[in-house]
């Protein structure tokens, strides 16, 4: 797993990433800032919960993903199966670009995560 | 601009940048205090606010902080009401009442708080999010009968009040009606499966009732899952005055539909149509800071009323923890499910929410977002 963090976080714009399971406990971590990895997991497993409600119920098919914009920088949650990835980017990072390197790392957790 | 401002504002500019980078690698009380003081030094008081609020945030127990972001905060509010109390004479609308309501009740003003909500409630009776302030003010003060009336009436206009339902819960245990209190509370978990405080508060509320065995289902709620079916079922069922009026509620006429909304801003319904006229877009909704729905445009196979919990309930979980998981102040959400997304933004005090396809195009979205941003703040 933390090779796979590592590889993301090569990508420009990429601050860290982290691997946590449903519950919220951190599988791996690699992170460039100062963050509490125990919260970010917690809060990101807190926020599934509201986010594949809202999806149920208003018949948008699974969670695949939560992109917050905030005004010191970006947060993305991403669905790997069972297991989230979280990756912590700059506020001015193009999205674009580090959808694809994104993609790659969820499947390569997922991947990992099955075996 | 002189030569002398010129360089003064560049090596402000400069050092809030420094500072900015300062923070993100290394955070500490010290930088947040000089970063808002060099916000202030720019003119800009609203960031400066903003960032004392991210550093109470980080560092909760730093005084200095505390203290600097309390008065901030203290000022922030006078310019507020000033602003509200000349908005209320000129263009009306419910939410400045329930707003100036709010900003009185902060500062301890309790007959300013209830005369506003009177008023407003007299010029709007429609509206919930009054209701809820007067009734939060007779929480304050004790007085459970009173709130009980008020919040009662706030659920009743707004049947998925995250707020309402979760304070009329309180003050009927208070009032020891422990039954009532855990049909409220099983209502919120049905847009809001799996929140902490409510399962601890229905397991409170549980035990008072002498229901142990129903903890096995809260515990199942608390996973996470939102296929809790019997929680889920149930609470569909018994919500608010009885099952049947809920399900009733749900399939409410179109007729109906617009008469509950007639006293809604025009020009915010139809910023919304023009949201939802991009291609792939299927609905649109604005919710104020109580998660009271203020505009929509949805389809209607869509309850607005719960979309707008549903949204309201995401927004408090992002922007609640948005600051610990290092994103600072939340500003915007794109939530992307395998049929659809749900983009939300924040703007002032309102969320708006754009229900749309996986192949919208984001550019038009986002001009149609700015258009619709300026036609709120000039109603703001």
């Amino acid at each position: 797993m933390r090779e796979i963090l590592a590889k993301l976080n090569k990508t420009a714009g990429v601050r860290g990433s982290m691997v946590v399971n449903r519950d919220g406990i951190v599988v791996a971590s690699d992170l460039a800032v100062e963050a509490d990895e125990k919260s970010i997991g917690a809060v990101a497993s807190s926020i599934l919960a509201a986010l594949e409600s809202a999806l149920k119920r208003i018949n948008m098919g699974k969670f695949s993903r939560f992109i917050i914009t905030g005004s010191e920088g970006k947060v993305a949650v991403v669905e790997t199966g069972q297991a989230l990835l979280i990756v912590l980017l700059s506020r001015d990072v193009n999205m674009g670009m580090v959808n694809v390197e994104i993609k790659e790392a969820a499947s390569a957790v997922a991947e990992r995560a099955r075996m | 601009m002189g030569l002398f401002d010129y360089i003064a504002r560049w090596r402000t500019n400069s050092r809030i940048r420094s500072l900015e980078s300062q923070i993100q690698q290394r955070p500490a009380p010290v930088l947040y205090l000089q970063l808002a003081d060099a916000h202030r030094e720019a003119g800009n008081a609203q960031k400066a606010a903003q960032v004392l609020k991210l550093g109470v945030v980080r560092f909760p127990s730093a005084p200095e902080i505390i203290r600097r972001q309390a008065e901030a905060e203290k000022s922030e509010r006078q310019n507020e009401k000033k602003r509200l109390i000349e908005k209320i004479q000129t263009h009306p609308n419910p939410i400045l009442y329930a707003r100036l309501a709010e900003l009185y009740k902060a500062d301890g003003q309790v007959s300013e708080t209830v005369g506003t909500c009177q008023r407003g409630i007299k010029a709007f009776p429609k509206y919930g999010g009054t209701y809820l302030v007067l009734g939060q003010i007779y929480v304050e003060k004790k007085q459970w009968q009173e709130a009980g009336g008020q919040l009662e009436k706030s659920v009743e206009l707004d049947k998925y009040n995250y707020l309402a339902l979760k304070l009329l819960a309180q003050v009927y245990m208070e009032l020891q009606r422990t039954a009532d209190a855990i049909k409220q509370l099983e209502a919120i978990l049905y847009f809001a499966p799996g929140d902490e405080a409510i399962l601890e508060l229905l397991k409170k509320a549980r035990e008072a009732a002498g229901q142990p065995a129903e903890q096995k289902a809260a515990a199942e709620a608390l996973k996470g899952s939102t296929a809790a079916p019997r929680t889920e079922i149930h609470a569909r069922t018994t919500v608010g005055r009885g099952g049947e009026q809920r399900e009733a509620a749900l399939r409410k006429t179109n007729i109906q539909r617009i008469a509950e909304t007639a006293h809604r801003d025009k020009a915010l319904s139809d910023g919304l149509a023009n949201i939802r006229a991009v291609a792939s877009v299927t609905g649109a909704l604005l919710v104020d800071q109580y998660g009271l729905v203020v505009a929509a445009s949805l389809s209607e196979s869509l309850d607005e009323a719960l979309a707008g919990a549903l949204i309201t309930n995401i927004y408090r979980a992002a922007s609640g923890n948005a600051a610990k998981i290092t994103a600072g102040q939340f500003e915007e959400g794109l939530v992307e499910g395998d049929s659809g997304n749900i983009h939300i933004v924040q703007i002032e005090e309102m969320i708006l929410a754009i229900f749309a396809g996986p192949g919208v195009r984001m550019g038009l979205l986002e001009k149609s977002i700015r258009d619709f941003a300026g036609t709120l703040l000039q109603r703001r």
